[in-house]
């Protein structure tokens, strides 16, 4: 039986996601939404301090988006010459147009080798392709061995986030899981024993696999080799035993160099998590003797964002994740309420470029407060993004009625200043003379949790005349 | 395949090309001229100690002269010891199999270079066994010597060939984790200890 710390997530009309509904459910739970709200700043604020010890920090950062910009237009010539340099070193390349050819490569290569278990390293990748199901029902054990990711895995749930998995769930849900999944006993919730625990449990997977399927921070073009970056040591564990290796990769991986390296991994974990360097930093650049080494090469909708003048520098991300734990609306609505592989702002600018009215609600999920953009290591510019999608989301019809109205009669009422200076009056007198329950319902949403302001005596117009007026 | 029919190769590619934005043109200006940190004022071995024991290892400076007797010490009452250092010698080492591995209480091994700004180690080999105990062995003993400790890690890769090996991993501390609750547990899957002998001179 499937547990959920709250409903997740809301799906409307047509299949559409609700952001909003489903950051309700979430908030339903006011203690829930402060504490996880309290989680992410911290690591928000651990990112700030690891950031604050770099002193080009602000260099490092235009450094590696230059870089990115420059991999990503001229993307088909590193793909071509890391496919080469791989090929050299050994390495098998596919090519997997979408998420189903790429759950077919992975399961073919699997078939071929008679291989029924599987451990996987942390891999935004497959959860995109939804690979877990689909090998699932062809009869291969499937092993999540990040422990974030295996603590949702034994849930029947997602990832709630891209680099912590299960940021969402308490220890003593996370005890209970294991408690039900692992046999720890009942009511264990400290999360040494519960880490160790699931380092029994996976210790055995890990020795007893006959393939491992790993993610890809970098891929190196000029020397064909790709770079895995992991903390608890498990994409290792896999790669250092399992007689097959899969590195399954977005094709806007790739960077030109090695000396870019440098770069991107002085910026990764500071940013993601607050550490100088994450735990492990391996860098593959064949296989071991007696291993196959499959890279799988995916687009999945990568060349369409490319494609689009106003979003494809999105690509540049690394998946660290720092948007998220800066993001107000993220970190008051959990991960889950965006329906989205990837969720938080990078999600609302990615995800909405697979199917537009489909996740027409991600990209006003955001307060436009552009505090993603600025804590970004590549420089994406989140907020510009999310706000270039709402004009396509308006254009494409995919809103809501409601916000329809409210956008068209903003429209109407400042094309008129007049009936604007009208309705100016009537809102000071309203909010004077009005109930305040009545007063906040006016104010929609906002005035849901919020009270009416205390309205002015006059407008900024006639305060305005009666003050420099004279002057002008 | 029919020749009629693209292969996922070249239909993405194909579309890479098609979509690719205006050319934006690499910066060629050395990325460590204008990035290096030399941060802190302090030496760069006193960096390093203090960024390898901030990454949850324990850390030892001591001389020449002394890093036998301190090998010795990390390593006193261990069962099994595998080592890949001329400091120890191997004793009691499971069997052949990698997988046997799992059983290693201690693995040693040598380290040619060192980060000052994160205090990770770069640990390259051929051997599958070096590779499987750096992740398999309950602790892991690694000593770095002053002289090949660099700042940052533009210059460390301005040393290494990642090519030289099919495996190379930078080492920062021993495994872990803060997937429950943002609690710090050391010994994820892979080693839950990790000493650092710091040779000086």
């Amino acid at each position: 039986m499937t547990q959920r710390s709250f409903p997740l997530p809301v799906v409307g009309v047509g299949g559409r996601i609700d952001h909003p509904a489903a950051a309700a459910a979430f908030n339903a739970d006011v203690a829930r939404t402060d504490w996880h709200d309290a989680s992410l700043w911290f690591v928000r604020e651990k990112r700030d301090r690891a950031a604050s010890t770099v002193p080009d920090w602000e260099a490092l950062r235009a450094r590696a988006s230059a870089i990115k910009e420059h991999a990503l237009t001229h993307l088909d010539e590193y793909l071509v010459r890391f496919e080469e340099n791989a090929t050299q070193n050994g390495m098998q390349v596919h090519w997997a147009r979408d998420a189903d050819e790429h759950n077919r490569i992975v399961h073919g290569i699997l078939a071929a080798a008679g291989a029924r278990k599987l451990v996987k390293s942390k891999s935004m990748l497959t959860e995109e392709c939804g690979l877990n199901p689909y090998l699932e029902a062809r009869g291969i054990e499937v092993v999540d061995t990040d422990l974030g990711e295996r603590i949702v895995q034994l849930r029947g749930e997602g990832p709630s986030h891209i680099v912590m998995p299960a940021i969402h769930l308490r220890k003593e849900e996370v005890g209970a899981t294991f408690h039900d999944k692992l046999g720890t006993p009942a009511g264990l919730a400290d999360p040494n024993a519960l880490a160790g625990a699931a380092r029994e449990h996976l210790r055995q997977r890990f020795l007893a696999a006959d393939c491992t399927l790993t993610g890809v921070n970098f891929a190196i073009a000029e020397t064909g080799g790709f770079v895995v970056c992991t903390n608890e040591g498990n994409a290792d564990l896999g790669m250092a035993l399992a007689p097959i290796h899969i590195a399954s990769m977005g094709i806007e991986k790739v960077i030109p160099r090695v000396e870019d390296l440098g770069v991107f991994l002085r910026l990764l974990a500071r940013s993601a998590t607050g550490q100088a360097v994450t735990a492990y930093s391996t860098h593959v650049h064949g296989p071991r003797v007696g291993q196959a080494l499959h890279v799988v090469l995916v687009d999945n909708g990568r060349t369409r964002q490319l494609a689009r003048e106003e979003f494809w520098r999105s690509l540049k991300c690394i998946r660290c994740g720092a948007c998220m734990n800066t993001c107000p609306i993220y970190r008051r609505s959990g991960g889950h309420s965006y329906g989205s592989t990837v969720p938080g702002p990078i999600g609302s600018v990615l995800t909405p470029g697979l199917d537009l009215d489909r996740y027409a609600t991600l990209p006003f999920a955001s307060t436009l407060c552009g505090s993603c953009t600025a804590v970004c290591p590549v420089k994406i510019d989140l907020d510009t993004q999310l706000f270039r999608w709402r004009q396509r989301v308006v254009e494409n019809g995919s809103v809501s009625l409601a916000k329809r109205v409210a956008i068209d009669g903003s429209t109407r009422v400042l094309d008129r200043p007049r009936l604007f200076r009208t309705l100016g009056k009537l809102a000071r007198v309203g909010l004077r003379i009005l109930p305040a329950p009545l007063a906040r319902r006016a104010a929609g949403a906002w005035g849901r949790t919020r009270e009416a302001p205390v309205p002015p005596s006059q407008s900024f117009r006639a305060w305005y005349r009666r003050h420099r007026g004279g002057a002008a | 395949m029919s020749a009629s029919v693209p292969s996922a190769r070249d239909a993405i590619l194909a579309a890479v090309r098609e979509a690719r934005p205006p050319a934006v043109p690499r910066d060629e200006s050395p990325a460590s001229s204008a990035l290096v940190a030399r941060g802190g004022g302090g030496s760069r071995i006193d960096t390093f100690t203090a960024a390898t024991i901030a990454a949850g290892a324990d850390a030892t400076v001591c001389s020449r002269d002394d890093v036998t007797r301190v090998v010795d010490a990390a390593l006193a009452g261990a069962r099994s010891v595998l080592s890949f250092s001329d400091l120890a010698p191997s004793r009691d080492c499971p069997p052949d199999g990698l997988r046997d591995l799992a059983a290693l209480e201690v693995l040693v091994c040598d380290t040619t270079l060192g980060v000052a700004e994160n205090g990770a180690v770069w640990i390259a080999s051929s051997s599958d066994r070096l590779r499987a105990a750096l992740f398999l062995a309950a602790r892991v003993v690694i000593v770095v010597r002053e002289e090949d400790l660099v700042d940052d890690l533009h210059a460390a890769y301005a040393r290494i060939d990642v090519r030289a090996h099919p495996f190379g991993t930078f080492v920062a501390g021993p495994s872990k984790t803060a997937d429950i609750e943002q609690s710090l547990v050391i010994g994820a899957h892979g080693p839950k200890a990790l000493s650092m002998v710091v040779v000086r001179g």
